[in-house]
């Protein structure tokens, strides 16, 4: 435990007059390390440690944070906020009887199964020069860049309402970076790969595979032309291919942006967003799943959301204040990218679900259009639904057979148009691993999906 | 401990173990009020900070960070630090010799003001911007600012410290016209509260994005192109790090050994000066304690420097023209910070597409290859006049290429603020893809 029980409690106390205040305290080891054509260029190690309180007075929020979590340190966080405020607030949901915390801790269902320090630092550097000597498929690989970020994540959350939560997140990421170049040409392949466990991400996910993926995309981007541009069907990869769900859709849903009724899909429930071919759901209980954790930002445990059952809206993603502005019931979703930020809806593991529909259907009957095969990451603005992702790998299809490479460009649209064109989701769910950033900061999520055909979105190329 | 007993602590430990040792430490006030229909939504008030360690130990580099300022913190994040460095195998790492520099205050009294006038300003903001009637939503209006100190100390001399701030005004909101709607995201930075202007910030907002209401799609196809200096900007600092001498020395910018040749139109002028009394990313030194000073990274369109900091000069054989780059959580690197693109004689555009913003830099850009793909908002212009608004678009192309396809520059330079700051005039170019209808 990070704090007393009497100390946490007496902070909460302060917070007089609020009608629900809130401590979030979190103490997070990260440890990252780089290396770049077999030799280390950075190894470093971080203990980020601070606490974030939350007043509400009705549904106006004050914040504030400190890294001083001695007694003194956050009894001034208390005042400050209560003398910024400078109102008495309508009801004190606390009563007078003092606080009575229900305490949960997380039962490891994430846990990892490699701890730390089971491994000297000097075994992750042997494994991550593997993912160097695989890379080099070919004598135009010049620079190979592995590097591997390791977290240890516990907070606890603890409220007027007499939650008690304790957490412990360890995150492991592996991604490895290759860039192939012939005269002036240079491109780049990339592979990337993070989970809820310890250093046994390792052994799912070699480094050596993941070093050879990112090279032989290099190599396959060197010898690429580039994208064609205009408006066309593409075929989006499975994997981190959800990431186009992910801004198209996802962010539309959550409450940040619904409750002010910002988002397009703002009060539409149980009526008819997508195609009848999407499912989507949002899960935050995958075990080990890199966008998991037993207890949300503020203490709630996540659960499965399932947001669009067969094209029908059925659930936004709903935090605290979320609930509180809209009615809809909270479905563990308050998330935040440390104690500096107060927490927002958002997303988990975010997916769209398969059907029984084989790949290669997908590509029958296309004239002319894109494989978008592995993917960067997007933007939304959810006022307008206009979205984009990038694409790291892609093919031409023509006569629906995939044929030559074309270098990555981006693919924009309109989000409420875009799941209407969904035309066929395949049976080969696969999730990728993100960093997703918005108003509460940047958080690890999965995006996922079978392979999807979309009938026509705008290819950002470059024309003939 | 306080930041300053914890610097000297590190470095005292540093001495008896015989380990060259550099602290950057940081310490943040931030304070942000939010309006909501008129009420205050969110206030936000925080002092946060750290320290970051790098260490040299047999010519081999090591780095760790702490927030938490206890003594088992501290030494926890020294031994880390020291273990760190011992998984190099190199011996070429060092610490550059550094001098005293004290303390020098950026800021004074610049963002003085009380509380309530602050949470008044972010009112009548978003009071403001609620009174353009097509505007249906406002999902954001904040006023915010950051007072930061940075210290930066070393074994080897260096101790200098500074304080800087900076105040924004900043709006997510949507505007509707008959069944067009558009999302505006601004923010607007000011380094003295005395050029801050809510009522006059959000009409410009609400310009910026009622000029886009009522657009077309764009048919696909090759134009010129006039992008407006916010589009222009994040172009320049995603592409920045094609000018950092790390990138070069690790073969990640095509920019690598063309010093002194001609890679850009004539008319393009690249500056980065750290020195800029307004500058909203001004320092006086950098993180290894260097001195600033204003650098010209291209003249003329010819090449003339890279961003460097000590270790990058040193390999390179080329000066050091402190742009070292740390935060304490970070490792280090080199980064512009007031970088701006000269201004021309002006320009009046044409025929083409001006290209107000552009969004999804992050995936669509990749700085060791030079290309961009980006989803563009825009107006079409015809006969030199703005035809109508544009949607629905990418625009694409190689940064190099652009930069030696300009024809023309605006005569205004306008900043943009992203923890770099950022300036451009309108800036003209034959011809980019286009990808739409």
């Amino acid at each position: 435990m990070m704090l007393s029980e009497s100390l946490v409690a007496e902070t909460l106390s302060r917070a007089s007059g609020a009608d629900f205040a809130e401590l979030y305290v979190e103490r997070w080891k990260r440890r990252s390390l780089r290396l770049l054509n077999g030799e280390v260029k950075e190894a470093s190690s971080g203990l980020e440690y601070g606490a974030g309180l939350r007043l509400f007075h009705g549904t106006e929020v004050t914040y504030g944070y400190t890294n001083d979590l001695t007694p003194s340190g956050l009894h001034d966080l208390a005042a400050h906020l209560v003398t910024a405020r400078g109102r008495e607030g309508r009801v004190d949901a606390r009563g007078r009887g003092g606080l009575d915390f229900r305490k949960t801790v997380s039962g490891g269902l994430h846990a990892p199964a490699v701890p730390f320090d089971a491994h000297p630092k000097r075994y992750r550097v042997e494994r991550l020069l593997e993912a160097d000597g695989a890379a080099r498929v070919a004598p135009e690989i010049r620079q190979v860049e592995p590097s591997l970020l390791e977290w240890e994540q516990e907070t606890l959350v603890a409220n007027t309402q007499g939650v008690w939560a304790e957490d412990r997140r360890v995150r492991t990421r592996l991604s490895v970076i290759a860039v192939a170049a012939d005269g002036p040409q240079m491109q780049t392949g990339v592979a990337s790969r993070g989970m809820s466990v310890g250093l046994e991400l390792l052994d799912r996910y070699s480094p050596a595979s993941l070093g050879r993926r990112a090279g032989e995309q290099a190599m396959t981007n060197l010898r690429a032309r580039a994208a064609p541009a205009g408006t066309m069907p593409v075929v989006l990869g499975n994997g981190f291919g959800g990431v186009i769900f992910h801004e198209a859709l996802g962010h539309l849903l959550e409450t940040t942006s619904v409750a002010k009724k910002v988002s397009v899909l703002s009060d539409m429930l149980g009526e008819d967003v997508a195609s009848p071919v999407v499912t989507y759901i949002d899960d935050g209980t995958t075990p080990h799943g890199w966008g998991s954790s037993e207890f949300d930002d503020e203490g709630a445990p996540t659960e499965r959301t399932v947001l669009i059952e067969k094209g029908i809206l059925k659930s936004y993603m709903v935090d605290r204040l979320g609930a509180l502005l809209t009615g809809y019931g909270p479905t563990g979703s308050g998330r935040r990218q440390d104690y500096t930020l107060a927490p927002t809806s958002r997303m988990r593991n975010t997916y769209i679900a398969a059907s029984a529909t084989p790949v290669d259907r997908l590509f029958e009957g296309i004239e002319f259009g894109l494989y978008a095969k592995e993917f960067r990451g997007g933007q939304v603005k959810p006022g307008s639904g206009e979205y984009n992702f990038g694409v790291q790998e892609a093919y031409i299809i023509r006569r629906g057979r995939r044929e030559e490479a074309v270098r990555g460009a981006m693919l924009v649209g309109k989000g409420p148009e875009t799941i209407k064109r969904v035309a066929a989701v395949a049976d080969d769910l696969d999730m990728g691993v993100g960093m997703c950033g918005s108003l509460s900061g940047s958080i690890p999520v999965e995006v996922g999906q079978p392979h999807v055909l979309v009938s026509e979105i705008v290819v950002g190329g470059e024309t003939g | 401990m306080n930041l300053d007993d914890a610097k000297r602590y590190v470095l005292d430990r540093a001495k008896a173990r015989g380990v060259a040792a550099e602290i950057v430490g940081q310490h943040v006030r931030e304070f942000t009020a939010r309006a909501q229909q008129g009420s205050l939504e969110q206030l936000t008030q925080a002092v946060s900070g750290g320290l970051g360690v790098r260490v040299v130990t047999g010519g081999r580099v090591g780095y760790a960070y702490t927030e938490e300022l206890s003594r088992s913190a501290l030494d926890w994040m020294f031994d880390e630090a020291v273990e760190n460095a011992s998984l190099q195998r190199g011996s070429a790492g060092f610490l550059p010799a550094g001098s005293a520099l004290g303390h020098q205050d950026l800021l004074g009294g610049r963002l003085e003001g009380s509380p309530e006038a602050k949470i008044a300003a972010a009112l009548g903001f978003e009071a403001t911007l609620r009174e353009d009637k097509r505007v249906t939503h406002v999902e954001l209006a904040d006023y915010t600012e950051r007072v930061r100190n940075v210290t930066v100390a070393s074994t080897e001399g260096a101790d200098a410290s500074y304080r800087r701030g900076a105040a924004g005004l900043m709006a997510y909101f949507v505007m509707q016209d008959g069944t067009s709607r558009k999302q505006g995201g601004e923010a607007h930075w000011v380094s003295d509260l005395q050029q801050l202007d809510p009522g006059r910030t959000a009409l410009e907002f609400t310009e910026r994005t009622a000029r886009l209401l009522g657009a077309r799609p764009l048919r696909t196809g090759r134009y010129p192109a006039y992008f407006e200096p916010k589009a222009f900007g994040r172009l320049l600092l995603a592409f920045s790090t094609m000018w950092s001498g790390k990138a070069v020395m690790e073969g990640k910018s095509r920019l690598a050994g063309r010093l002194g040749e001609t890679i850009a139109s004539p008319s393009v002028t690249l500056v980065d000066d750290p020195t800029l009394p307004d500058g909203l990313a001004a320092r006086p030194f950098d993180a290894e304690g260097t001195p600033a000073r204003p650098l010209t990274l291209v003249e003329n369109g010819v090449l003339t420097a890279y961003l460097t900091n000590s270790e990058v000069a040193r390999a390179l054989g080329i000066g050091n023209t402190g742009h070292a780059a740390r935060s304490y959580r970070g490792t280090l690197n080199v980064a512009p910070s007031n970088l701006y693109l000269r201004p021309g004689q002006g320009l009046r555009p044409h025929r083409g597409v001006i290209v107000t913003d552009v969004m999804g830099v992050h995936a669509g850009t990749n700085s060791i290859t030079g290309e961009f793909s980006l989803q563009g908002f825009g107006m079409w212009v015809k006969d030199g006049e703005i035809a109508y608004p544009v949607e629905n678009f990418a625009v694409a192309g190689d940064f190099l290429t652009l930069l030696r396809d300009i024809t023309g520059l605006g005569a205004s330079l306008e900043w943009e603020f992203w923890g770099a700051a950022v300036g451009a005039p309108l800036v003209a170019v034959a011809g980019l893809s286009f990808a739409g209808a």
